[in-house]
Formats: structure tokens, sequence, C-alpha cells
């Protein structure tokens, strides 16, 4: 711990002292207590120093509705971002949100719907399906543009970071709470942040094996 | 003291007979009432144990039941829809849940968030203070692994009104496994909980609450007043006997649990054991009938059964008496094949035994030895006819005849009796046989009926021995002052013909054959001048004695009814 305080001291030196385009970047390896990959976690850091600017992408992002399940199981966005929910099923589905970040519904439709949802506030929003129980899907909502999802390999790379502290927090839809830590972020330097999180028991619905193409992971 | 019926064995094998079938019937009545008693009580025993599991399944039958339909409400499109809006309208919530709980059966419904706080309810049959143990149970249903929760409660919490309730919470998923809100349902474990429980167990249920010691009865299938309150520490101590109304109760008392609020609940499943052993007081009352019936059967059979034993005893006895009586002739029928015809018969053969004796002794009618009369007796043989050597012995007393009349006749009878028994003893003591008294004679045999070897030296040696006995009697009646007796003897030994001899009416052993008529001329011999001794023996007496003897030859005598005559010879005494 001694080391890495010096270190962030030497980092807001340098991050004063070098211009602002120098960015850095952090690794996090998100691992269960028996040392596998976690995949589906969300890691995010906020800036400690400033404030975190945060500029909704252009075009919509979609979360797909194919096979029956939400594709990808778990999407990062920030405050502001619009998201479209294109159904490529051949059979309708029902959208809805009852989480506080955002409650909304898109009642039965196919196809490409015209409706587009924006997320106007941070936090979890759980997506299901009104008329299928299994298929649920999770967003994140963030108010920083530094985020990451693991993969498979339960690796996420934040880049483009100013040097600088920061809070970093992994979300996971199993993760009870929060899993936090504070680091420096030094000029044109990389980090590795091994995170430790225990999830709770998957509990989605299994589909029965003619529900047709569920893939989990 | 002794009882007069019991001397009679026909009474004594009444109260026998009746004895052991009172105790054997009472025996099993007893038994059977005690197995009754006891089967009735582990019956219930188990029912009671069933009961107990009955009303766990109903319970948990319900609250599935109830779990299931609420998991179905949770997944509708429409209660959905209530999360929809930022701030549900608590009416529109309200009016909801009321329609929900209609549907699905349950007095009461409360809508609660993911941390157990109350968004609505049903209202009314709860007050608001009920809905803590909710969240309670929100808690450790969350914690669970399937999370939903049940447990038993009295709501509201406190105050002295609270019920019983079974409380559920099931969650509301958007869509699983997000937990967007619980559903908290409350069945009543009420009376009509009770009554169902009741027709289906045939037992008595009564629900008990208390916050500590005693426990009130809240609900009960019992009548009125006759749920009584119980100690709380009732409930550990299995199943007891309670009396409900003055009725003896099989009672078992379960826990309610988990109970989620402050306190102890519990059921009471009770049946009465009278109701229980209602069939087998039946079969009672029916052996109680039989123990009668068999009493007075016993009581019908015993005396003729008695009689059919003590008649042929009271035959035996009185034909004891006959036989008594010396009534040998007289059989014993009883016409029986068992132990007491066997037992007759054997009276019969010991009477024949008995008259057999008799005719022995009567044979041995005669001044015999003790021993001689066992040997007589234990050999038998010897009475019959026969022919042997035997010594006959001939005593008379001289002039007694003069000398009886100047005498009183009580006198003569004691002085001659006096003199027999001297005379008969000596016989005896040389293992003779008196055969006869004739007037003041004797006649003695010596060889018959007993076997003796040297019959004619006992008979020489009695003739000795009689003389010395009359010398010393002469010495006593000379003290006395009386006259002197003198005798003669005459001794012949020689073939004679030895058996029973008389009528068929009176027999008696005795020897016949001209030997005896020797031995009686022997004797009158000593009378005359020329044969003028004591005792007399004949030649054949002496040729058969073993012995040596001082003796006189007195030369030849002719005997009646004999062609040659007698050689004589005096004997003076041994040498």
């Amino acid at each position: 711990m001694n080391t890495m305080h010096r270190a962030a001291a030497i980092s807001l030196l340098a991050a004063t002292a070098v211009a602002v385009r120098a960015a850095g970047t952090v690794r996090v390896e998100t691992r269960d207590p028996a040392g596998a990959p976690v995949a589906d976690a969300v890691a995010y850091v906020h800036p400690l120093d400033a404030a975190a600017e945060v500029y909704p992408p252009a075009e919509p992002v979609a979360i797909t509705q194919r096979d029956q399940e939400f594709h990808p199981y778990v999407t990062a966005i920030v405050v502001g971002t619009r998201v479209v929910f294109p159904n490529k099923d051949n059979v309708q589905h029902h959208v809805y949100s009852v989480s506080p970040a955002k409650k909304f519904e898109i009642p039965l439709y196919i196809g490409d719907s015209t409706e587009t949802i924006v997320f106007d506030r941070p936090g979890p929003v759980t997506l299901g399906c009104n008329i299928h129980d299994w298929m649920v899907a999770y967003i994140l909502v963030l108010d920083t543009p530094y985020f990451a999802t693991t993969g498979r390999d339960g690796t996420a790379e934040i880049s483009g970071l100013p040097p600088g502290r920061y809070r970093l927090e992994v979300w996971h839809p199993r993760l009870a709470g929060k899993v936090g830590r504070d680091l420096a972020v030094a000029e044109a330097g990389d980090t590795t942040q091994v995170v430790s999180v225990t999830l709770r028991p998957d509990r989605r619905i299994r589909r029965a094996p003619d529900g047709g193409g569920a893939d989990y992971k | 003291m002794r009882l007069p019926q019991f001397r009679r064995y026909g009474t004594r094998l009444l109260l026998l007979i009746l004895g052991i079938v009172a105790v054997a019937q009472c025996a099993d009545y007893f038994l059977v009432v005690k197995a009754n008693r006891r089967n009735a009580v582990e019956r219930i025993h188990q029912d009671l144990d069933e009961g107990a599991r009955l009303f766990t399944r109903r319970v948990d039958a319900r609250l599935d039941e109830l779990s299931g339909r609420a998991a179905l409400m949770s997944d509708d499109y429409s209660i959905r829809q209530l999360f929809l809006k930022d701030q549900p309208d608590p009416a529109t919530v309200r009016s909801a849940l009321r329609s929900y709980s209609e549907r699905m059966g349950v007095p009461f419904m409360a809508l609660l968030t993911p941390d157990g706080e109350e968004i609505g309810d049903t209202g009314g049959v709860l007050p608001k203070a009920a809905l803590a143990p909710f969240k309670n149970l929100v808690k450790v249903a969350a914690a669970a692994d399937d999370p939903r929760a049940k447990a038993f409660a009295r709501l509201p919490p406190g105050g002295a009104a609270g019920k019983l309730y079974a409380l559920l919470v099931v969650p509301i998923y958007a869509p699983k496994p997000e937990i967007v809100a619980w559903i908290g349902l409350a069945l009543p474990i009420g009376h009509e909980f009770a009554m169902g429980l009741k027709a289906d167990a045939r037992l008595e249920v009564t629900f008990y609450f208390g916050l500590s010691g005693e426990m009130a009865p809240v609900e009960s299938t019992l009548p009125g007043s006759d749920a009584v309150p119980v100690d709380s520490s009732s409930l550990g101590s299995g199943i007891r006997n309670v009396l409900v109304g003055g009725e003896s109760y099989v009672t078992a008392y379960r826990p309610l649990l988990p109970l989620i609020t402050p306190g102890r609940a519990a059921i009471a499943l009770q049946r009465s054991l009278e109701a229980e052993l209602g069939p087998s007081r039946l079969l009672e009352r029916f052996l109680l009938l039989l123990l009668l019936a068999s009493l007075a059967a016993a009581a019908l059979i015993a005396p003729p059964f008695a009689r059919n034993l003590s008649r042929p005893l009271i035959a035996l006895a009185e034909h004891t008496k006959v036989i008594a009586r010396g009534d040998y002739g007289k059989r014993l029928e009883l016409g029986r094949a068992d132990e007491i015809g066997a037992l007759a018969e054997s009276f019969n053969r010991m009477s024949e035994g008995l008259a057999e004796r008799d005719r022995v002794r009567d044979l041995l009618d005669k001044n015999v030895s003790p021993e001689v009369a066992a040997q007589l007796l234990r050999d038998g043989g010897a009475l019959g006819g026969e022919e042997r050597e035997v010594t006959v012995l001939f005593v008379d007393l001289r002039s007694f005849t003069r000398l009886s009349e100047s005498m009183p006749p009580r006198d003569v009878l004691a002085l001659l009796n006096r003199y027999f028994d001297r005379m008969s003893g000596i016989v005896e003591i040389y293992r003779g046989v008196v055969d006869k008294y004739i007037g003041d004679a004797i006649m003695a045999l010596f060889g018959a009926p007993v076997e003796q070897a040297n019959h004619a030296d006992s008979a020489i040696l009695a003739a000795l021995e009689m003389k010395s006995a009359l010398a010393r009697l002469n010495a006593e009646l000379a003290a006395e002052g009386r006259a002197k007796l003198s005798f003669g003897v005459g001794i012949n030994t020689s073939r004679i013909i030895a058996g029973n001899i008389g009528s068929s009416r009176r027999l008696n052993y005795s020897v016949v054959g001209d030997g005896v008529n020797v031995a009686a001329r022997l004797q009158d011999l000593t009378r005359m001048s020329q044969f003028r001794a004591d005792i007399l023996i004949s030649a054949a007496t002496l040729a058969a004695a073993r012995g040596k003897y001082r003796v006189r030859s007195l030369g030849a005598a002719p005997v009646r009814g004999r062609d040659e005559p007698v050689d004589v010879y005096a004997v003076d005494g041994v040498e």
C-alpha cells in the first residue's frame, strides 16, 4: 500500500505537470473465491479528483431479443444513453423494467421496435419479458465514461484514463452490494487489479429444452 | 372354626370347581379389560401422532397451495403494472390485493417491499400492527435458498384479542431472480381449521397461546368451557391423560413452530378414552355374562359330578363297616372301570384275603405260639390233608373230677385254667401245637402243622418240663393250702393224617389216625400199677428221638383196635 500511495502521489504531481492527453489503463481481473474468472461483471472507475463528464453516444445501443433471450446479458451504458430493443424472434415480446432507475414497458411487439428508451438515471436496471419468465437481462447505467465489461476470461480493460486517483467498483447481477477500491493511475501507466467477487447462486429460470437456443454464458 | 359343609366331599368339589371357574373367568375378564384399555390408549396414541402429522400436512398443504397461487399471481402481468408506476396508488393497491385475496381464498394479503416494508394490504381483518411479523418473515425468506418462508404467528402480536395464523411470504420477481416485492399471506388457524381437522382425524382440537407460563385456549372443538388453560411446560411432556368435563381424555400437546411472534403456541389433540373403549365395552359385557354363565354351569355340573365321585366312596365306607363287622362274604359292585372301580376291586380282593386269613385263624384256633402262627400264615401250606410223621402228646390230670367235686365251679375253672396256662405255655416253647383240650386233658402235636425235624425230642422234653412245672404249681398250691395235682403223659410217634377236619361251617386243623389212639392209650396206662409212671412213651417215639433219655422199658401193652401190643417206656429224665 505504501508504494501505491507513493505512486499515486507521484502521478498526481505528474498529472499537473504533463499535458492532459497522457492516458493510463486499468486492467481488472475478476475472480470468484475459487479463483475462476467471472464474466458479465462491469468494472468502472470514478475519478476522485475531478468530476467525470459523460457523453451519451449518438447512436442508440441495442439489446436484441433472439431465441427468446436478451443479448447481451449485461450491458453497461452511461446516463442519457438511448437503448433500442430489436426483436429478432418470430414471437412477440413485452419488454419491461420495474427497477427504480428506469421503469418502462414496451407492450407486445415484434421486429424492430420504434420505441427508444432513454436511461436518464444511474443505477442497475433489470429487464424482463412479461410473457417469458425466463428472459432476463441487465443494464447498468453509469455516470462515468470509464467502464468495461468482463468477458469469459474475467478480464476488462478500462483505458484512456487521465492520470489521477480513482475509485474502482465492480458490479455483477448476482453480486450483493458493490465491490470497490481506490487506486491511482500514472501517466501512460498500466495497472492490473485482481478483484475477488462472491456471487449469489444463479437462480435464473431454466428453460425447457425445446425453448430453443438458451445460452446463458 | 370349621364350616360343616366343608366336611362333605361334594361341597368341597363344588367349591373347588366354582373357585377354579371363577378365578379363570375373572382373570380372563380382567386381562381382557386391561388389554382393551391398553390397546385403546395405544390406538389413541397412534391417532394423536397421526393427527399431529395431519395438522402439519394440512397447514403445509394449504400454505403450499397458497404459495403456488401467489407465485402464479406474482408473475401476473397486471400486478407488474403496479410497479411500473413510481408511486403506486394506495387505494388501487388495496383494491387489487382484495381482488387477489378473494381469488386465492385468503382473508388477508399484504404487499411488501424487498426489505419487508409495507406497500399495501387488504386491510380489514388485521390492523396495521399485524404487519411487523411479515417483515421478520421476509428477512428469513430472503436468506433462504428458496426465497419463501412460513411461520405461525399471533396477530396482532400484542393485546388479548390476537388470533393464530399461519403466515407465508412469497417473492414477486420482475423477472426472476430479481425480487421486486413480497406477497404476505395470513391463513387463520382458527375454528374452521380445527373443525376440519376434527372431522378428518376424529380428535378434539384445541389451539393454545400464552406469552409465558400458562397457555390459554384460543380455539377449540370442545364445547364451551371444557378447554382449560394449560402450563406451557406441558409441551414437552408427551402424551398425558387430561380430565375434560370430568371425562378422561388422552391428550397430546404439540408446539406450533416456528412462531414468529413472542410467546408460545400449541395444538392439543385429544380423544375421550371412554369413547374409544365403546366397542370393547360390548365385548367386556359379553365376557361378564360368560363369566356368570360359566359359574352357573359349574354350579349345575359340579354337584352331580361330586355325587358321582362321593357315592362310591360312601359305598366303600359302608363296605368297610361291613368288613369291620367281619362279614367278608359281600362283594362291592360299583360297575365302574375307572380308578374307583379299581379301588372297589382291590377292596373285594382285600376282603377275600381277609376271609382267607380268617379261615387260617380259625384253623389256628388253638393255643399256638406267635412264631408258629406266623410261620403258618406265612407258609400257608401244611393245612391241606396230608400224611406225615408227628408226635402226639396226651397229658391228663388224675383224680381231677373227684377234686373238682369239693370245690366251687369258679375255683375249679380258675385252677384248671392256671394249670392249662402253664402246660400249653410249655407246648409253645417246644414249638408244639395244642390241638385241643378234652376236659382236663390236653392233646398236643409236634411236627404238625409246622414241620419239625426233632418232634419226638420236643415232645419228650416238653413232657419233662411239664413235670417240673407241675411240681412248681404244686408247691404254690401247697403254699395256698390246697390239694396237690398229678398227671400222666402219653407220647407216641407215628404217621398220621393231618388237615382241616370238620363241617363246612366249622373246620379245625387236626390229626386222625391210629397213632393218636396209641398216645391216648399210653396216657391211660400211666394210671395202671403195671406201668406206674408219669411219662410213658412208645417204642416208636424212643426210636424217633435223637437225644439220650433215662428210660425204663415197661414191657408191651395191648392197644385197642391194634393187633400188636405196643412197647412202653417210662421217661425219668434227660441223660
